[in-house]
């Protein structure tokens, strides 16, 4: 089951196209690390497959052929988007309340273990607590959902090496420990090397390279940071490489 | 792989949305600073206006119960009560009067309905908890429905049970006739009008919002609006739900009514423009243009031939205007509404 199949997909804002003719089949039981510089089109591709953002061309399926943002998605699916957007005027323990009532499935017990093991004061508003503390709140309400697919849109960029190094072991052991499929995006590579299994090259909106860490690295015999950055230096446009020489 | 559990789950559950009384918990928790501000807003004035209409009440009894009531005694007790509590007549309490409160009062839908109606979705897009909100097993439709219909039917049920309170205190200057109930200044805070208009102020704030993804400009454009709207409806719009009553002479008001024109015509039954009226009144006689009486000018025009007319919303029409008012200002409130969950759908991050 392909969890992210795009056919032809493109998004345009305005003048300039985001995402450009994607066409990709992510299969289940990845972490999938969606790389690419800023502006790249991840989080438009990202947004697209959790139904948040319309496409202009193409088509975007997830979890085996569901269309993205329809009610059965959605259910499965769960998305934490950039800088984790939660309501800060609230008390963690309303929160969680929020989550619960906007979802079918819910696991409470789940939420709260998960909480007091991380060390989350309950009382404390979403706004006092510090980067790492929401960002594993955010990723707590993800999991919570029993999701098939969790996707994370720079889920690292805001945290501290001790915060990332326990966000990304968090996001491992969910991964492994209750079978959910992994989608992260990051403009560092470095950041998702070592938990990757799959990996996708994405520059001025078009797909560079995408499969698996193990083929990737057998077909290319070299490190994955290097391979990553082979084609995301191979992987400018011949139109946007003479802008760039001009400017 | 992933495992196969979850999909033979999800074919085997028959897929129940999240029920509306899950969803209208989400709506209340996060709107507590919108109830909790309107509940001080119309607390205040709801705890004035109920020590006012005890007191006024009280001295309105005491003018009915004076007999005969053409006695100067009485003349006088129901001046002292006019003006007092009408026009304001200097006491600490009542120094506002009726006229200053309900003057308030027509402020205060518009800013009800801004403060509830503009945060709703807008707020969610300035800090991007709409990515939150729309990417949950609910969905962005229900959501949304949720998070306006609650506010809208809360805000309407409260103005409307607050228009009661209204009533209460009003209705010394409603049974003296002081006031008709059709005159602008009334008819917006009484029967249905108030919480129409509260809910229409709401649905554009809620619709602008949306549009415009920032709360502050929506807020503006909804006072702007909803002033134009409110000043257009009852100088250009409410005159005409029926047409009015002509009446001769100018003191038929004395059957209530709102006075919506009057002119005077000549003997000869053309109507006079306000210039002949000028030219007419600096060539009266001048024991008539010296005569302290108001009325002296319209004897003299009586006397020679002049005919006055008036035409009138009477107040037997109260019912059915507030019906027609309350009607269109639902209806079009309705659309906003629809139209704001339209453009969560259409929407995109």
């Amino acid at each position: 089951m392909n969890v992210i199949e795009t056919n032809g997909l493109g998004r345009r804002y305005r003048r300039t196209w985001a995402l450009h003719d994607c066409t990709l089949a992510i299969p289940g039981g990845h972490i999938v690390a969606l790389v690419g510089p800023n502006g790249a089109g991840k989080t438009t591709l990202l947004t697209m497959a959790v139904g948040l953002t319309r496409p202009t061309r193409g088509t975007v399926t997830v979890l085996g052929g569901e269309p993205a943002g329809s009610p059965d998605a959605l259910d499965r699916i769960a998305f934490v988007a950039q800088d984790a957007p939660l309501y800060r005027n609230l008390p963690v323990t309303d929160m969680l309340h929020v989550a619960r009532n906007l979802n079918r499935r819910w696991d409470q017990r789940y939420a709260q273990d998960r909480l007091d093991r991380l060390g989350i004061p309950p009382r404390q508003k979403v706004g006092e607590l510090s980067g790492g503390q929401k960002a594993q709140l955010a990723l707590t309400i993800a999991l919570s959902r029993r999701p098939s697919l969790l996707v994370l849109d720079e889920p690292l960029a805001a945290l501290d090496p001790v915060a990332r190094d326990d966000f990304l072991t968090s996001v491992v052991d969910a991964a492994q420990g209750e079978g959910i499929s992994v989608v992260l995006s990051s403009h560092v590579l470095a950041e998702l090397e070592r938990v990757a299994t799959y990996l996708v090259v994405l520059t001025h909106g078009e797909i560079r390279v995408a499969g698996t860490v193990r083929e990737l690295i057998g077909s290319h015999g070299a490190g994955l940071e290097e391979i990553a950055l082979r084609y995301l230096r191979a992987g400018v446009p011949s139109s946007s490489r003479t802008e760039g020489a001009a400017s | 792989m992933i495992s196969s559990a979850p999909t033979a789950a999800a074919a085997t559950a028959p897929r129940r949305p999240v029920p509306w009384s899950k969803l209208a918990w989400v709506t209340q928790r996060q709107r507590r600073g919108a109830i909790i501000g309107t509940s001080v807003l119309l607390g205040v004035f709801a705890v004035y206006l109920l020590i006012m209409a005890i007191v006024q009440n009280n001295a309105y009894a005491a003018v009915t119960a004076c007999h005969p009531a053409a006695a100067l005694k009485c003349q006088q007790l129901a001046q002292a009560f006019s003006s007092h509590y009408w026009g304001g007549g200097g006491r600490v309490i009542s120094s506002g009067g009726a006229q200053t409160v309900s003057s308030l009062l027509f402020a205060v839908p518009v800013l009800l309905g801004a403060f509830v109606g503009a945060p709703l979705l807008a707020r969610e897009f300035e800090s991007g908890t709409f990515r939150f909100a729309w990417t949950q097993g609910a969905g962005r439709t229900r959501w949304a429905v949720s998070t306006l219909v609650l506010p809208a039917v809360l805000l309407t049920a409260v103005t409307g049970a607050f228009t009661g309170l209204f009533y209460w205190y009003f209705r010394p200057f409603l049974a003296d006739g002081q006031v008709s109930e059709m005159l602008p200044l009334a008819f917006a805070l009484l029967g249905v009008a108030f919480a129409a208009w509260t809910l229409f102020a709401f649905a554009v704030a809620a619709f602008t919002g949306t549009l415009f993804r920032r709360t502050l400009p929506a807020m503006a454009v909804t006072l702007i609006v909803y002033i134009v709207l409110a000043i257009g409806t009852a100088t250009a719009i409410r005159p005409h739900y029926e047409t009015p009553v002509t009446a001769h002479g100018w003191n038929s008001t004395a059957g209530g009514g709102w006075v919506i024109s009057s002119w005077v015509k000549a003997p000869d039954g053309h109507v006079l423009s306000q210039g002949d009226l000028n030219t007419l009144s600096q060539h009266l006689p001048a024991s008539v243009q010296n005569s302290p009486s108001q009325d002296a000018f319209t004897n003299w025009l009586t006397q020679h031939g002049y005919t006055m007319w008036q035409s009138v919303q009477p107040d037997s029409r109260f019912w059915q205007f507030q019906l027609i008012e309350g009607g269109w200002l639902l209806v079009v409130s309705a659309v906003l509404i629809a139209g704001t969950v339209w453009l969560v759908r259409r929407r995109g991050a």
